[in-house]
């Protein structure tokens, strides 16, 4: 053995040989097992110097990891594979936020299909926007009716339709929510919140049914006449 | 010089897809881990068992060790987290004292298994060893035997020594080399002699 290689050995094993030396040496240290079988016994008499006891001096510890390294992959591969782990934990970022997504749409469609299933589903959540029947009083006053300038201001305006609630906007705002957060809610709460919702709707729907019957009503020319004899009989009485 | 420069070219070289250079690095630290890990498990082949698990996490870690910290320093808290990880698990998992009455020999082989490495012949094994060093020490000359315990015994670096002893950092190089020298040429006899199979890595 080349004394020389030894002293270098030797020195890096104590962490005191020049980094340009200690990679040639692990170079040839990886690969030549008579070096490495000194690079052991330099190891063996540190250990006996420290007095490890209970440490076996002659164990085969390090042929049963290299025995066990020899069926691993190669790093240079695990290394590309740890990149493209890598990436795939960005991947993996998404996952929550496409799961939520997911339940999003099933929360919606729940919510819609609900309404489609619920009685009232197929009528018209809106007021209609048809324009008030008028009615002008027979001596050209209008009673409780603002004065203004307009040409119009004589004319008797009868609100042909109760005002549709306008809580159904903040209902839609409601379902848009649920959908919006029943990532984060638990089931039972966004079942609730969708019960209570779906109830509450069906109010709202009924309330525009009766706002639909108003103007059923007003469109009835026999109740409209009914309506324009009791203003009769209201001037007459006066 | 930069320390930890020897332990990072082999695992430069590990990571390069060599494994030849992990087997120096498990050489070289396998008895401080194992010495590491008996801090929490008295058994010696339990012990040695959870080394060699922590080697090999660590060899599946690599490519992560980046250097910022020392090899051994990293590779010390490997060790140590396996250590408690497998305390914890031992203790969960109470072991299975019910003896097959059927097969007797089974419970006595599992007794034998669990002080295998504490078999009077490992145990002259490794008292030979370890006298040997030390008498192969006793034998050095004053100069080479200050050097080698400074260095193996206090852990001082060559720089340290060189100022504790009065002389240059190429002398103390030399000293500990020629210590180990003579030491290992003492130590080739006994493996050659009783451990023939400590001459082979693999």
């Amino acid at each position: 053995m080349n004394e020389e290689l030894d002293s270098q050995l030797s020195a890096m094993f104590d962490d005191e040989l020049p980094e340009a030396e200690c990679q040639l040496l692990a170079r040839r240290l990886s690969r030549d097992d008579l070096l490495k079988a000194r690079w052991r016994r330099y190891a063996v008499i540190g250990a006996a110097v420290r007095a490890e006891h209970g440490v076996r001096l002659e164990t085969n510890l390090a042929a049963r990891v290299s025995a066990a390294i020899s069926a691993e992959p190669s790093l240079a591969g695990a290394a590309v594979a740890g990149k493209r782990a890598g990436a795939g934990g960005g991947l993996r970022w998404w996952q929550p936020v496409a799961g939520g997504a997911i339940a999003a749409g099933v929360a919606a469609l729940s919510v819609l299909w609900i309404r489609a299933q619920s009685p009232v589903g197929n009528d018209p959540l809106l007021a209609d926007n048809s324009p008030p029947t008028t009615i002008t009083s027979p001596n050209g006053t209008t009673p409780n009716a603002p004065s203004t300038s307009d040409s119009n201001s004589n004319i008797y305006v009868v609100p042909n339709a109760v005002e549709p609630r306008t809580a159904l906007v903040p209902q839609a705002e409601l379902a848009n929510f649920v959908v919006a957060h029943s990532e984060f809610s638990t089931p039972m709460n966004r079942r609730n919140l969708l019960s209570a919702l779906v109830a509450s709707e069906s109010g709202t729907a009924g309330g525009a049914n009766e706002s639909e019957g108003a103007n059923d009503d007003a469109d009835t020319p026999a109740k409209s006449s009914a309506r324009e004899d009791r203003t009769k009989n209201v001037q007459e009485a006066k | 010089m930069s320390a930890d420069v020897s332990d990072l070219s082999l695992v430069r070289r590990v990571q390069r897809g060599d494994k030849g250079a992990f087997d120096a690095l498990v050489l070289k630290y396998q008895h401080k881990v194992v010495k590491l890990v008996m801090r929490y498990v008295r058994n010696p082949a339990e012990a040695e068992d959870i080394a060699q698990e922590a080697f090999i996490k660590a060899y599946r870690a690599l490519p992560q060790f980046r250097g910022d910290s020392a090899f051994y320093t990293w590779l010390y808290r490997i060790a140590i987290n396996t250590a408690k990880n497998a305390v914890v698990s031992r203790d969960r998992s109470p072991i299975d004292f019910d003896l097959d009455l059927q097969n007797p020999d089974e419970s006595y082989d599992m007794q034998g298994r669990l002080k295998d490495s504490e078999t009077p012949e490992a145990l002259t094994l490794t008292e030979e060893i370890r006298s040997t060093v030390n008498s192969a020490i006793d034998a050095l000359p004053e100069d080479l035997r200050t050097a080698i315990v400074l260095r193996e015994l206090e852990g001082l670096s060559y720089e340290e020594i060189a100022d504790a002893m009065g002389c240059p950092v190429g002398t103390v190089r030399s000293r500990i080399f020629r210590a180990r020298e003579a030491i290992d040429k003492r130590l080739r006899e006994v493996f050659e002699g009783g451990l023939g199979r400590a001459e082979e890595l693999g």
